[in-house]
Order: structure tokens, then C-alpha cells, then sequence
């Protein structure tokens, strides 16, 4: 069953009078629990892709759903919503809230999503905590924390609201390849363990050797789309 | 959690906050000094006015006020004792009394410099005016006795001393040419200008008898038992005694509330441009701080805050620099009054020379301690940094979170 679709997706963007395409007709369908990478070189269109299904940014022309709803035409605070219940985001640069804890990063979420009483939240997120190893970093800032532990912050934010899709753009280009490694397990037994799905922009070969679907794209086409 | 988080967020650049916070802490701090120095002058001035010129009501000759700069002896009340006996009676009224105020040149046979003359009833002038309380020197005087009290300042001018003599040259109510020699009994110090710098004061009858004024006076002077009724009393008496001016002592201190609202806009001018500046650099700190936070605001859209709440935030962080610029401004407003207030200023070295500017200022004034105002400025302080963070709030939220998160 998907739960994220394109059809024939056209995205435009204007540099000063210049409109330049950034995607050309892009029709595909992210079935539940897919672990998924959008790959391709800079400029290709893999990060309007995962925008488009973040709805982070609507289509030019084409469909994108979101779970059967049809995102194309929702407003600002609409689209703020769906993020909010649906999508769960995890960036290249981690992008924490600098004067939160890792708790409170991972708590925040929840609040946004007025989930639980504080005792149910602290609950949840001491667990998702546990679950990314870093249960013992519950206290600490993101600057008294490696790059690894806080990327393992933010897949546990990304996850502690239970989103039907996870997207992560080049979530391992900031790491080390050790670390990257240990992170991309981490996702992909999150993925096995709660049947969320994901969805990658990344140029790592790493990255596309795990996911079990690899999209290709290349001049704002899909160049090729395997399933493994 | 936005309050926690705004409140976390202004400590982010810890050295911003604190000059924003002071600017506008130093922009209320003035604001309280100033407004305690006004009041102060107000309170001081409206009190001599009071305890040494108007009393709460004053009863005149209808058509005295139209000449009032002359003080014209014509204009007098001829028969004060019946309007005296009638008004005593109202239970409102604490103490009454007459008085002759009258131009005169006061002479050591040397110099001679303008001064008024004011014969007063020393007998129940005291139920009304407070000049018995203000002999600094020598002592009050007595029915008919040929003596005077004479202000400080112009007994500085003169060099004299209790039990010389001076001339009072007048003229009488039909305008003949008067001259007494008179004994100085008290020198009086009253720190009001008006009086100290330039009044004598002699007992009614000698007065009376001097000026050819009879039984008449140029006033009718009355203390209320409470001071909130003067409007009502005056409109009571204006209905009873047609014919006659009544006014309060509001009426003719008009001299010190016209200082005192021009002092009072032109302080307002400083105080607005202090927290303008003071505005500007809240408005400003918050503009950085949603510019140096852009790729975390576009993560918090991300995560599915909406524009509202981005907004709400920032106003919050603005808001809060203000409650603790304004606590800070409260504290440095307290701390700066205190001392106005203990020791005051004194602004004798200065007021001489500048002469009569409508305060009843010769020396010190006092601060006062006005705790609604700190409160007022709490509340201001907040409020309108609340209000001058939208624009920068704003300028946060409509930031699109694609754009945002491309930001190095």
C-alpha cells in the first residue's frame, strides 16, 4: 500500500526572470515500510523529491500524496499539520535545538503534537532514547555530543512521534564512515522494528547499498527505479 | 515549551541580550528619576502655593483677576467680615482669612527694588497659610503692630536683619503716596520664591490704615477641611456669593501647572527618543537572532510548527528581554531615586539667577516615590517589546523552510 505518490510531477523554480526545471514529469509511488534511497548527482532533483514528499514544497504541475491526501493544494498551516502528524525529517546537519537537551530535542515533537502528559512523554522518549543507544545522553546539549550521537538524537526525534514516513537528506554526509555505518544500521532496524518508512536523498554508495530500493534520478527524470 | 525555549534562546548570545536589555533598562531608569523629579517639584510647588499664596479657595472683587498684575486696591471687598462670618459656618471649611496684597518699593534709602506687600490678619492667618511656621529668624507679628516680616532673599539683597528698619513706599487705594518706615520683626523662609524673594508682610490694620483701604480687603482666603472638594465648594460659594470671583488655588497656580505640563512634554520628548533607541534595539536583536537561527526555524517548520507559532516564539524572546530590561530598569530607576529622594537637589546655586520660572523652587526639591509608576513601566517595558518583536517575528515566520534549511 503507498504511502507517498507522485504523478507526472513537475517542479519549477525561478532564478531572477529565468524559470529553471527542477523535476520533468516524475510519476512514483513509496510503498509502507520501504527503506528507500532517492540517488543522483547535485543538481539532479533528489532533494526537490524528498521536498515534495516532506511537503516541505508543492508541485508546479502533477499530484503528490501524502497518505491519500492530495498535498498539492493545502495551505501553509495545513501543510504544517502534515508534517506535524505524518512525516518525521532527519538532516545532514542534525539540525538540533542548540539550547534543548537531547531529551527535551526529542520531546519537542510531542509537544507540537499535544501527545500525552508529561510523565507519557518522558516515557516514550526515554525510550526511543534506549532505542538509538544514547539513553545516557538524555541530559546532554547537542554541543557536549559527537556528530554520531547527535545524529542518533535526531532519528529518535524523527521517530518518537510515530510518522508513517521518515525523510533524511544525505543523513550520513556530516559522519565519518564508521559512524555513518553504525547510524544507517540504526535506521534500517528502526525501519525493521517499526515498519516506518524512509526515504533517503544521498550520493553515498554506502547508503544505496542499504536500501532495498534504489530511485535514480538524473536531469529531473527517473533514470531508474530497482527494487531489492 | 515555546516560553522555555524563547527563554533559553535570549542567553544564546548572552552579550546582545545584556546591551539590549540595558538600553532599555537605562531608558526607564530615566524615565522613573525624571518622572520622581517632576513630582517632586509639582508636589512642592502646589504645597507653597498653597501654604503660602492661595490657600485652597480665594474669594476676590468681581473684575480683581482681570487686573491681578496691578493688584488694584479699588477692587477690594468692602464688607469682608459678613462674607467671613457666613462662609466660617460651613462645616467643610477648616479655617478663613483676609488679606490686602499691594505693590510697593521697598527702600534702605539707598536701594530701592520692587517687591508686593501683604497685610494679613496674624491672628486667624494661620488657620489658613502656614507663614507663622516659616519665621526662620526673630518672631511672627502681632494686631497693628508697625512691624513686618520680610522675606530672606530680599533681606540678602538689602543686607538687614530682625529689628532694622526699612521704607515701604505704596500707594493708597486713591492712588496718593504712601511711605512707611517699618521694623523688621521676623525674616521669614518659606524656599517659596514668591514670598522669599519678594514679599514683605505686614499686620492687616496697619495695612488697612495705610492704603486708605477702611474695613476693605483684596481677598478672602479659605482652607478646607478636605482639599478633593475645592471644585465643589467653589461652584457652591459661586452660586451663593453673585457678585463675587471665587477660584481655587488650581485657578491660580496656573503659573506651575503651565511649567509644570511644559517640563513635562519636553521630558516626554527626551523619554520617547530614549525608547525609540531603546526599541530599535530590541526590534534589532530579535531581526539577528531569526537571521542567525534560519536553518532552525526551517527545521522547527519542518517538524510542523506552524507559522503562528514561529511568530509567537520570537514575540516571546522580545517580550522577555523586556520584563528583564525592565526589571533591571525598575532596579536602576530605584537606585538612582533614592538618593533624590533622601537627599534631594539643590538648586539654589542656580534658581537666583534664573528668577521667577513658576516653580516654587529657592533651593532643594525632593524625589518621590511613586511605586504605580515602576509598575507602569514594567508593564510599558514588556508590552512594547512584545510589540516592536512582530515585525522581526514576522520576518521569521514567512521564511520558507526549503530556503531556510539550505542555509550554512
Amino acid at each position: 500500500m503507498p504511502v507517498a505518490n507522485m504523478t507526472n510531477v513537475v517542479k519549477n523554480y525561478r532564478v531572477g526572470k529565468v524559470e529553471v526545471p527542477a523535476l520533468r514529469g516524475v510519476t512514483v509511488s513509496i510503498e509502507e515500510g520501504e527503506f528507500s534511497s532517492i540517488a543522483g548527482p547535485s543538481g539532479s532533483g533528489k532533494t526537490t523529491m524528498l521536498n515534495l514528499f516532506g511537503c516541505l514544497d508543492q508541485p508546479t504541475g502533477g499530484t503528490v500524496f501524502i497518505s491519500d491526501r492530495n498535498v498539492g493544494r493545502l495551505s501553509s498551516n495545513q501543510l504544517a499539520d502534515v508534517r506535524n502528524h505524518n512525516l518525521g525529517f532527519i538532516f545532514q546537519t542534525f539540525n538540533l535545538i542548540p539550547v534543548l537537551s537531547a531529551f527535551e530535542n526529542v520531546e519537542f515533537p510531542l509537544i507540537l503534537l499535544k501527545q500525552g502528559n508529561a510523565k507519557e512523554r518522558k516515557e516514550k522518549v526515554m525510550k526511543i532514547l534506549e532505542d538509538v543507544g544514547i539513553g545516557d545522553l538524555a541530559k546532554r546539549k547537542p554541543n557536549e555530543m559527537s556528530g554520531g550521537q547527535m545524529q542518533r538524537v535526531a532519528i529518535a526525534r524523527a521517530l518518537v512521534k510515530d510518522p508513517k514516513i521518515v525523510l533524511a537528506d544525505e543523513p550520513t554526509a556530516n559522519l565519518d564512515s564508521v559512524t555513518g555505518e553504525g547510524i544507517l544500521k540504526l535506521m534500517k532496524e528502526m525501519n525493521q522494528r517499526t515498519k516506518t518508512t524512509f526515504i533517503f536523498s544521498t550520493h553515498d554508495q554506502m547508503v544505496m547499498d542499504y536500501a532495498n530500493r534504489l530511485i535514480h534520478v538524473h536531469d529531473g527524470k527517473i533514470q531508474s527505479d530497482e527494487k531489492r | 515549551m515555546l516560553f522555555k525555549l524563547a527563554f533559553r534562546n535570549i542567553f544564546r548570545n548572552f552579550r546582545r541580550t545584556l546591551l539590549t536589555m540595558f538600553a532599555i533598562a537605562f531608558g526607564l531608569g530615566v524615565l522613573l528619576l525624571m518622572d520622581s523629579m517632576l513630582t517632586g517639584l509639582d508636589v512642592d510647588s502646589f504645597t507653597k502655593v498653597i501654604n503660602y499664596e492661595t490657600g485652597h479657595i480665594k474669594i476676590f472683587q468681581r473684575g480683581y483677576q482681570e487686573d491681578v498684575k496691578n493688584l488694584p486696591l479699588d477692587k477690594s471687598i468692602d464688607m469682608p467680615a459678613k462674607i467671613i462670618d457666613e462662609v466660617s459656618r460651613d462645616k467643610n471649611v477648616e479655617g478663613i482669612t483676609s488679606r490686602i496684597n499691594f505693590r510697593i518699593f521697598l527702600s534702605d534709602g539707598i536701594d530701592q527694588f520692587p517687591a508686593i506687600g501683604i497685610a494679613i490678619n496674624p491672628e486667624d492667618d494661620t488657620n489658613v497659610f502656614k507663614l507663622k511656621q516659616a519665621v526662620e529668624e526673630g518672631k511672627f507679628i502681632n494686631k497693628g503692630e508697625e512691624a513686618m516680616l520680610i522675606g530672606e532673599g530680599l533681606a540678602e539683597d538689602f543686607n538687614v536683619g530682625v529689628g532694622d528698619y526699612l521704607t515701604v513706599l505704596t500707594r493708597t487705594k486713591y492712588e496718593t503716596y504712601q511711605a512707611l518706615d517699618l521694623r523688621i520683626k521676623g525674616i521669614l523662609k518659606t524656599e517659596d520664591p514668591k514670598i522669599d524673594w519678594a514679599a514683605i508682610v505686614i499686620p492687616l490694620g496697619v495695612g488697612q490704615d495705610s492704603l486708605d483701604m477702611g474695613k476693605a480687603v483684596t481677598e478672602i482666603d479659605i482652607k478646607l477641611k478636605d482639599i478633593s472638594q475645592v471644585d465643589k465648594f467653589r461652584d457652591k460659594l459661586a452660586k451663593e456669593l453673585t457678585g463675587l470671583e471665587i477660584m481655587t488655588w488650581k485657578d491660580l497656580a496656573e503659573d506651575v501647572i503651565a511649567i509644570s505640563e511644559t517640563k513635562r512634554g519636553f521630558s516626554s520628548l527626551i523619554f520617547s527618543a530614549v525608547v525609540i533607541i531603546a526599541l530599535i534595539g530590541i526590534s534589532n536583536t530579535i531581526l539577528l537572532s531569526a537571521y542567525e537561527r534560519v536553518r532552525e526555524i526551517g527545521m522547527m517548520a519542518a517538524m510542523g510548527m506552524r507559522r503562528k507559532q514561529i511568530r509567537r516564539l520570537f514575540i516571546y524572546e522580545g517580550a522577555l528581554i523586556g520584563l528583564f530590561g525592565s526589571i533591571f530598569g525598575c532596579l536602576l530607576g530605584a537606585a538612582m531615586n533614592y538618593p533624590l529622594v533622601r537627599f534631594g537637589i539643590n538648586w539654589g546655586f542656580m534658581m537666583r539667577d534664573m528668577g521667577d520660572i513658576g516653580y516654587r523652587i529657592t533651593g532643594a526639591s525632593y524625589g518621590v516615590w511613586r511605586l504605580h509608576m515602576f509598575l507602569i513601566a514594567l508593564i510599558f517595558g514588556v508590552v512594547v517589546s512584545a510589540i516592536v518583536s512582530v515585525y522581526p517575528a514576522w520576518v521569521a515566520s514567512k521564511m520558507e523552510p526549503t530556503e531556510a534549511l539550505k542555509k550554512a
